[in-house]
């Protein structure tokens, strides 16, 4: 390999086919002369612009539909005329430059073309020299090498993440993968599951029950998951009629009155909530409105008056001291008692951090844009973070997570995408420039993650998603599934047309 | 004496032609021996040295083979459709074979020339196109072993036995030619009933082209009933002061127009009765020299077949241009042969300052030679 040229911060190198390098990989730039090493990374590959191909091309072209023949090359020169055409151009990121051992994040040294020596820097070297996952391993994956790459789950702590890709990349997997980590490390965990992925977490693929069976508790509105309304609080429930119900201001004063009243006659249950509302002293329209949001709120079935079919939340979040996920699983929930639900949950949870029932909560959200309402991405990112509430949101529609978050998040974990406007949009995130993220994640394969930030110390690395022995896929129904005879799957031989 | 390089290189192709009339002729082809291992011996003196390469904007200078530099024919003409002589394609199955050579300077040494000799053999039979490729053969020639080239070119009559001297720059242009006319003589010695096309004229009597290795070759063509027709690009021929493949544009094609004239020089010898023909549509009209041993209308009824049996592209037989395409050497593969020539014989390129572009920055953009 051969150091070519430089614009800005990406350099261009030419490498001979021989020369395994895929995109992705490192390359060590070193300059013997001045003792200095620069670590760049493949963000493209393409055909060198070797001078001539173009009429070497025309002339098999002109030639290969109807002239046979033969080449006598004694001294066998085409195979060396061949290797220079297929000659490539690795289009580089620079990373940064090692001095005396040091590592330092500057690009603004320029290694000798003459002098240097190119060769791959192995993801393994590479993350023992940046200091990768040491602390708190949690194991991912694979990197290119074949080395095995663990992240570091105090990386996770305090920040903001995004797992995004397109359908069946194995992102789900890869944020079990994540939870069952921080677990391991005795950190609680909320999942906010939208189709029911998570709940079988604490099951090995044999259906017998794994090490994580005890601390993962699944809870299903209208089954095993109820509250009292005795549990909850004024400010909960006024969140959950405002922002989940919509009720309007004038009526929310009267729901206030209302609630203060039966809180202090100790009366606060379903049906004495009920009653006050039919007997309350107000204008009709806002008993109206009063009275659909209470039927929307009994429709949910969530609530109940017997306190030994109710969930405490905190209680379970407060018992997970050695590391637990709740999975609130949001399957079979219409989008109006979702909201609910989760307005609830964030609630509770917020309330059990600032009373230091719980120390932190690693919340993952599941397509957050369906349940989670505007202003709480903010929240989030913001103002819950300083609390102990520490968010990863997964999704497949990159474009419904604001800019602001992605410029925000401190580690996007990003599977394959090829539409453009998904690349555009995960194009944003500050931890890489737009052109390593577009030009990577279009290539990766099935369970292949790019992974972009404090995780990976900035240096942007990508790895097989290693598999787990839990039932982790998302079941999804089919109609085709015990209708179509099981046939030996076999790799589809193409027939070549005579 | 040679000695014969520790290479290891295969042994000569044994094409298996489609044709069988052509293949049983063209299969025992032989590359002379003496040349591959002149090629090897040459390129043992190359080792561990520095190889100036041309700077890349400058085009490194192809020669094609039987690199002539037409002489000037004074033609009497009175008037040209006199002369004019239409043309019916005859379409009967006979071989057309076309042989076309390039060669190519790879760059300096500090004591020679390292250049690149390639050949093409392309043959038509019912229009459908096979061909053989030979080379590229690398060769460092140097004040030390020309004297091998010269012994190898007078072995093969390309130079007067009396003749010791030889200029370095020249040696690539008679290596072309050596191959060129072997490969003409091998397929001219090895068809039969064939029209085979050359690439150039049939003037002899140059110190490239000497008179008796080209009228051996005619010979040898007529001997086996082949007719060997000879097609230039370019003229600079004018009659009546206008340049006469101009002249002709406005007569129907296929036609024919013979030029008549004295001989132009005392050296130089016409082994071929010159013509301007117009194959085609368009507007290309082409210098074509007809053996002059064979009979007119033998020649132009070989003319004919060539018409009848092969495709014309702008008045051109496709073979010859295939042949042409075949042999010449693109861009990439001069870098792909440097790199052989670099890692086999453990040469270091450096690219030669321009001394042109040095005096004359933007104004110094041409060849140097």
């Amino acid at each position: 390999m051969k150091l070519y040229k430089k614009a800005g911060n990406t350099l261009q190198i030419l490498s001979f086919p021989s020369e395994d390098v895929e995109k992705g990989s490192y390359l060590l730039i070193e300059d013997l002369k001045a003792g200095r090493s620069m670590i760049v990374q493949v963000v493209d590959i393409q055909f060198a612009n070797v001078p001539g191909v173009m009429e070497e091309f025309l002339r098999e072209l002109s030639a290969e539909d109807r002239v046979e023949g033969e080449d006598f090359d004694p001294l066998d020169i085409s195979s060396h005329i061949l290797y220079v055409q297929d000659t490539r151009l690795l289009v580089c990121k620079i990373h940064g430059t090692l001095e005396n051992g040091f590592l330092r994040f500057d690009g603004s040294w320029l290694p000798s073309r003459t002098h240097s020596r190119v060769r791959r820097l192995p993801v393994k070297r590479l993350v023992e020299m940046v200091g990768v996952g040491r602390r708190l391993p949690i194991q991912v994956g694979e990197t290119m090498d074949g080395s095995r790459l663990t992240i570091d789950a105090s990386s996770l702590d305090g920040k903001l993440n995004i797992i995004t890709g397109k359908k069946g990349t194995g992102k789900s997997h890869f944020s079990k993968l994540l939870v069952l980590g921080l677990i391991d490390h005795g950190a609680t965990v909320v999942v906010l599951d939208l189709n029911g992925e998570y709940v079988n977490l604490g099951f090995a693929r044999d259906g017998s029950r794994n090490r994580y069976h005890k601390v993962i508790k699944v809870l299903k509105p209208r089954e095993n998951f109820k509250v009292a309304l005795s549990q909850i609080d004024l400010s909960i429930i006024m969140r959950i009629l405002i922002h989940s119900l919509g009720l309007p201001e004038t009526s929310a004063r009267e729901f206030r009155r209302i609630w203060r009243f039966l809180e202090e006659k100790r009366r606060l249950t379903l049906h004495d909530l009920g009653e006050a509302i039919k007997n309350w002293n107000c204008n009709v329209h806002v008993r109206d409105a009063l009275y659909s949001r209470y039927y929307a709120l009994l429709r949910s079935e969530l609530f109940t008056d017997n306190l030994a079919e109710a969930v405490f939340l905190e209680r379970i979040l407060g018992g997970m001291k050695r590391g637990g996920a709740i999975i609130i699983d949001l399957s079979d929930t219409s989008p109006s008692d979702r909201k609910i639900i989760v307005e609830y949950v964030l609630g509770k949870i917020q309330k059990a951090l600032a009373q230091w029932r719980v120390r932190a909560v690693f919340l993952f959200a599941e397509e957050a844009h369906l349940y989670l309402r505007e202003t709480y991405w903010d929240d989030i990112i913001t103002r819950m973070r300083h609390f102990g509430l520490f968010t990863t949101f997964i999704t497949n529609q990159p474009n419904t997570i604001k800019e602001s978050i992605y410029r925000q998040a401190d580690n996007i974990f990003l599977f394959n995408f090829v539409n453009e406007h998904d690349l555009e949009a995960i194009s944003r995130a500050s931890r890489a420039d737009a052109e390593t993220v577009i030009s990577i994640v279009r290539d990766l394969p099935p369970h292949h993650c790019l992974i972009l930030g404090e995780a990976v110390k900035d240096f942007p690395i990508v790895v097989k998603v290693r598999p787990m022995d839990i039932q982790t896929m998302g079941h999804t129904r089919l109609f085709f599934e015990d209708n179509i005879p099981k046939v030996h799957e076999s790799p589809i031989k193409v027939h070549e047309a005579s | 004496m040679l000695l014969i390089g520790q290479l290891n290189y295969a042994t000569t192709l044994k094409y298996n032609f489609p044709n069988i009339a052509v293949a049983s002729a063209l299969k025992e082809l032989q590359i002379p021996q003496r040349f591959t291992e002149l090629s090897l011996a040459s390129m043992r003196s190359a080792e561990g040295r520095f190889l100036q390469i041309q700077p890349e904007e400058v085009p490194t200078p192809i020669i094609e083979g039987n690199n002539w530099r037409e002489e000037p024919i004074p033609v009497k003409i009175s008037s040209v459709s006199a002369h004019l002589t239409p043309l019916k394609p005859i379409p009967d199955e006979t071989p057309i074979i076309a042989v076309d050579v390039s060669s190519v300077r790879l760059g300096d040494t500090d004591v020679g020339v390292l250049c690149a000799v390639r050949g093409a053999i392309v043959w038509s039979t019912k229009r459908r196109y096979g061909y053989l490729r030979i080379g590229p053969f690398p060769f460092h020639i140097t004040e030390e072993n020309i004297r091998e080239v010269i012994n190898l070119l007078r072995f093969y009559r390309f130079v007067p036995s009396e003749s010791s001297s030889l200029r370095l720059e020249d040696v690539q242009v008679r290596l072309c030619n050596l191959v060129e006319r072997w490969l003409q003589m091998s397929v001219c010695s090895s068809s039969y009933g064939s029209v085979i096309l050359w690439d150039g004229s049939l003037t002899a009597g140059t110190v490239d082209n000497p008179l008796t290795v080209l009228r051996g070759i005619l010979e040898e063509a007529r001997n086996r009933l082949n007719t060997v027709l000879a097609f230039s690009k370019v003229t600079s021929i004018r009659v009546l002061g206008r340049r006469i493949t101009d002249l002709v544009l406005k007569y129907p094609p296929p036609c024919l127009f013979r030029l008549d004239g004295p001989p132009p020089s005392t050296s130089l010898r016409l082994l071929g009765n010159v013509y301007i023909a117009r194959l085609a549509g368009g507007f290309s009209a082409f210098r074509l020299d007809v053996d002059k041993g064979v009979q007119e209308e033998e020649g132009i009824r070989a003319l004919q077949r060539l018409l009848g049996n092969d495709v014309l592209y702008q008045g051109y037989p496709e073979t010859l241009r295939l042949a042409h395409i075949l042999s010449t050497f693109t861009a990439s593969e001069v870098i792909g042969i440097q790199r052989f020539v670099a890692q086999r014989y453990d040469l270091r390129i450096v690219v030669r300052p321009s001394v042109r572009k040095t005096l004359f920055g933007p104004f110094g953009t041409r060849f140097e030679d």
